[in-house]
C-alpha cells in the first residue's frame, strides 16, 4: 500500500483564512479544499519550491506546511500521517446532526 | 471593586461588565476586519484572536466560551443552542473546565458569534493565553447537601479582580483556580495551579485552605497546602501575593518548566510559602482585604432561590422505583441529595452509550433548557465531568424530568459509572493530538452499556487524553487512557490508581507497554475482570486496586494479549 515512506512526495496544505477549511495548493498556485487536485512535489527540490509558492499565495490562508503522501498507480494522492488523513477527510465518526435529539 | 448590584440568586452583569464585553467584541470585529483585508500578518493576530477564545483547530477555528464557575441560565443555553446552529453546525462540546467549545466557527462570522453571547452576557476571554483562566467551582454549588459555603461568590470575587489585572495577564504560563465548598471536593481542587478549599475550623470560622501547584499535563503533580486556614476576607490580598511570587521567579525560559507547580517543586513548598507570607505581609491590609459589604453584596448574587415546600418522599417516585429498573438505577446514579428537603440534584448525563462526551446538539441543549425552566429554576450547571446539571428539581418532578431526559437521550443512568467516560478532542479535532480520544471512548461505551453491568461494576471512572497535554485529566482516572504516536500508529497508554477524591487524589501509575487502539477494549475489559474477580464487599475498583497493587492487573492484561 504506502509506497514513498521516506516522505518524497508532498503536497502544500494550509487552513483557509476566512473559515479556517483545509485546503491545498493546486498547479495553478491557488488554494483548493480538494485534495485531488493538489500539486505534488516528487523529490526535495521540487518540495521546497512548492513550499515557497505555497507561502508567496498566503494571504488567503493561515501558515502552508508540507504534507508527505503517497500516490497510487491510478494517481490518488493520500496523506501518509493520521493526523493528515483527518485534516484531508475530517472526523471519524459521526458527529451529532444539529437537530439530532437522541445521539446514540 | 464594583459591587452595587440588584439582589437575585442568579449573578447579574453589571454596567461595567457590559462595557467591558461589547467594548472587546467591537474591539475585535475591528481586529477581524483588518485581518481578513490583509493588514495584520498573522504573527500578529493570533494572540489578538486567543485572547477571544478564538483557536485554530486542524479543521477549522474553534470557539472556546467561557461558562464561569459552570454556571448556566436556561437563557444562556439557548443562546449557546441558536449560536451553535447559526455559526457552527449546529452542536457544541462542554469541556473538563466548564467551557463551551464550538468547532466549526469562521473567522469572519466570530465576531458576529461574540455579540451574540454578549446579548446574554458571554464571552470567551479568560479561555485562552497565559492569564488566570475562567475559574472553576463545584457543580453542585449552591444546592449540594454538604456544602458549607457557596463557592461561586469566591469565584465570582476572583473573576472580578484577575479578568485583565493588568499584572497578571502575562504571566510565566496560563493559571487554573478551582473552588470547592464542600468536605466532598467536586472541583479537583489538588490538581489545579490554585485549588481553594472552603472549610470551618474549630473555633466555627470558614476560611480557606489553599493548595498550590497542583496540574497535568506532561508533568503531573498533586498540590500542596500553602496555608492551611486562610480567613476570607483575606482571599485577594493572598492570591495577589501568590501570584507576584509566581510572576517573580517562575520560568519563562522553558514553556514545560514554566507552570507554577514546577517553581513549587523546585523551591519546595516552605520556601514558597515564606516568600508568599513575606509578600503578603506586606499587603495583607491593602486595599484588597475585602470588607464585609462587598462579600455580602456578591453573596447576595448567589443566594439561594426560594423553593416552594414540596412532597420530601412522593408515591409517583417510589412505585415507579419498584416498577422500572432503570429509573431506579437513575435514581442511584444520577440524582443527588439537595440541601433543601424535597429537592434534589439531578445530572443530564451527556454520555449516551456510542456518542462523543459531553457533546449536545443545539436540539438538545434547546431541551436541556426547556426542562430547567419547567423544573429546575431555569438555573443549570455545566461539571468538569462534561456533565449538566439541573441544581433544583423537587422529587416529585423526577419521573417527569427523568420521561424528558429521555427523550432527549440524556437519562442514562450512568454518571460516575464505566461509560462516563471524560475524553479530549483528540486527533478528530486537536492541532496538538498525537491518537484519538473519541473513538476510543465511543467503543468503550458500546461495549460497557448495560446498565445493569455498569452498576455492577460501581464506580469506575475512565478518561481519556489525546496526547500529553491531559486535557482529559487521564492522570486522575480510575483507568487513565492516554494516547502516544510510535511511527505513525495510534497506541494507548494505560494507567491505574488515579483518583481526585479529596484526601485520596493519586496520579495513576502505567501499567505496562502501549496497545494498540483496537486492544483497548479488550484491556480494559480484563482490567474490569480482575477487579471483579478480586474485590471485597464494598469496594471500589480504585480501593480493590489500592490494596492488591497492580501485579494481578499486569498479569491479566498482558497475559491475555
Ligand atoms: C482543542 C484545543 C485544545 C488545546 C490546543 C489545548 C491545549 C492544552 C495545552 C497545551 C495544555 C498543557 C498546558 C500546560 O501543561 O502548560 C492543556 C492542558 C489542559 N487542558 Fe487543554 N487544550 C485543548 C482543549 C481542551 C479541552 C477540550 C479541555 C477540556 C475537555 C481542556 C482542558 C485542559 C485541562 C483540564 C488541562 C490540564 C491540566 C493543567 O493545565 O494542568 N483542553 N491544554
Ligand atoms: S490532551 Fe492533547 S489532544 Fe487532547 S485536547 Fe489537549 S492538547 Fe488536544
Amino acid at each position: 500500500m504506502a509506497k514513498n515512506l521516506s516522505g518524497d512526495l508532498q503536497v502544500a496544505s494550509a487552513n483557509r483564512l476566512v473559515d479556517g477549511m483545509v485546503v491545498w495548493l493546486d498547479e495553478a498556485g491557488q488554494w483548493t479544499d480538494r485534495l485531488e487536485h493538489a500539486a505534488v512535489a516528487r523529490d526535495k527540490r521540487g518540495a521546497e519550491i512548492l513550499l515557497e509558492r505555497a507561502r508567496a499565495e498566503a494571504f488567503t490562508v493561515v501558515d502552508p506546511f508540507l504534507v508527505a503522501v503517497t500516490e497510487d498507480d491510478d494517481g490518488t494522492v493520500e496523506p501518509l500521517s493520521l493526523r493528515e488523513k483527518i485534516r484531508a477527510s475530517g472526523l471519524t465518526f459521526e458527529a451529532i446532526a444539529a437537530d439530532a435529539v437522541r445521539n446514540a | 471593586m464594583r459591587c452595587a448590584m440588584p439582589d437575585t440568586h442568579f449573578y447579574k452583569y453589571d454596567d461595567y461588565d457590559r462595557t467591558l464585553v461589547s467594548e472587546r467584541v467591537d474591539q475585535f470585529r475591528d481586529q477581524v476586519r483588518c485581518r481578513l483585508a490583509g493588514e495584520l500578518t498573522e504573527e500578529q493576530f493570533k494572540p489578538l484572536r486567543l485572547h477571544n477564545g478564538l483557536y485554530l483547530q486542524l479543521h477549522a477555528y474553534m470557539l472556546r466560551i467561557a461558562i464561569p464557575y459552570g454556571t448556566l441560565s436556561s437563557r444562556q443555553l439557548r443562546k449557546l443552542a441558536d449560536i451553535s446552529r447559526q455559526y457552527d453546525r449546529g452542536y457544541g462540546h462542554f469541556t473538563t473546565r466548564q467551557n463551551l467549545q464550538l468547532n466549526w466557527i469562521k473567522l469572519e462570522e466570530a465576531p458576529d458569534a461574540l455579540a451574540a453571547l454578549a446579548e446574554v452576557d458571554m464571552h470567551a476571554m479568560q479561555t485562552s493565553g497565559n492569564c488566570i483562566r475562567n475559574v472553576t467551582a463545584d457543580h453542585y454549588a449552591g444546592a449540594a447537601i454538604d456544602e458549607i459555603e457557596d463557592p461561586r461568590i469566591w469565584a465570582e470575587i476572583v473573576r472580578q479582580w484577575s479578568t485583565l489585572h493588568p499584572e497578571f495577564t502575562f504571566l510565566p504560563r496560563k493559571f487554573k483556580i478551582a473552588i470547592t465548598g464542600s468536605p466532598n471536593d467536586r472541583a479537583a481542587v489538588r490538581v489545579h495551579d490554585i485549588g481553594l478549599r472552603l472549610w470551618r475550623n474549630e473555633q466555627g470560622e470558614v476560611g480557606f485552605e489553599v493548595i498550590v501547584g497542583g496540574g497535568l499535563g506532561r508533568t503531573p503533580m498533586i498540590g500542596k497546602t500553602l496555608r492551611a486556614f486562610l480567613p476570607k476576607d483575606e482571599l485577594l490580598a493572598y492570591l495577589e501575593s501568590t501570584l507576584r511570587v509566581y510572576n517573580r521567579y517562575g520560568r519563562r525560559d522553558n514553556l514545560y518548566k514554566a507552570r507554577i507547580k514546577i517553581l513549587v517543586h523546585e523551591v519546595g513548598v516552605e520556601k514558597m510559602r515564606d516568600e508568599v507570607e513575606a509578600e503578603y505581609a506586606a499587603n495583607r491590609d491593602g486595599a484588597l482585604r475585602l470588607p464585609p459589604a462587598t462579600i455580602e453584596a456578591i453573596a447576595r448574587q448567589f443566594a439561594p432561590p426560594t423553593l416552594p415546600p414540596r412532597l420530601v418522599i412522593s408515591g409517583d417516585v417510589e412505585a415507579q422505583r419498584l416498577d422500572d429498573r432503570d429509573f431506579a438505577l437513575w435514581l442511584k446514579s444520577n440524582v443527588a441529595p439537595h440541601r433543601v428537603p424535597g429537592y434534589a440534584i439531578v445530572t443530564a448525563s451527556l454520555k449516551p452509550a456510542g456518542s462523543p462526551p459531553g457533546d449536545a446538539s443545539a436540539a438538545q441543549m434547546e431541551g436541556v433548557a426547556d426542562i430547567a425552566e419547567a423544573y429546575s429554576q431555569a438555573e443549570l450547571r455545566v461539571s468538569h465531568e462534561q456533565n449538566l446539571i439541573f441544581p433544583h428539581v423537587a422529587v416529585e418532578d423526577l419521573p417527569r424530568v427523568y420521561r424528558e431526559l429521555a427523550v432527549l437521550g440524556f437519562a442514562e443512568a450512568n454518571v460516575g459509572k464505566i461509560t462516563d467516560i471524560i475524553a479530549c478532542p483528540g486527533l478528530d479535532y486537536c492541532a496538538l493530538a498525537n491518537a484519538r480520544s473519541i473513538p476510543v471512548a465511543q467503543r468503550i461505551s458500546n461495549h460497557f452499556a448495560s446498565l445493569a453491568r455498569q452498576h455492577d461494576i460501581g464506580d469506575l471512572k475512565i478518561k481519556i487524553s489525546g496526547c500529553i497535554n491531559a486535557c482529559g485529566h487521564h492522570h486522575v482516572g480510575h483507568i487513565g487512557i492516554l494516547g502516544v504516536d510510535k511511527n505513525g500508529v495510534e497506541l494507548y497508554q494505560i494507567s491505574l490508581g488515579g483518583d481526585v477524591d479529596f484526601g485520596r487524589t493519586a496520579i495513576g501509575s502505567i501499567l505496562g507497554p502501549a496497545v494498540t487502539a483496537d486492544k483497548v477494549v479488550e484491556t480494559v475489559d480484563a482490567i474490569v475482570a480482575t477487579y471483579l474477580e478480586a474485590r471485597r464487599e464494598g469496594e471500589r475498583f480504585v480501593d480493590t486496586y489500592r490494596r492488591i497493587g497492580a501485579q494481578p492487573f499486569k498479569e491479566k492484561v498482558y497475559g491475555s494479549l
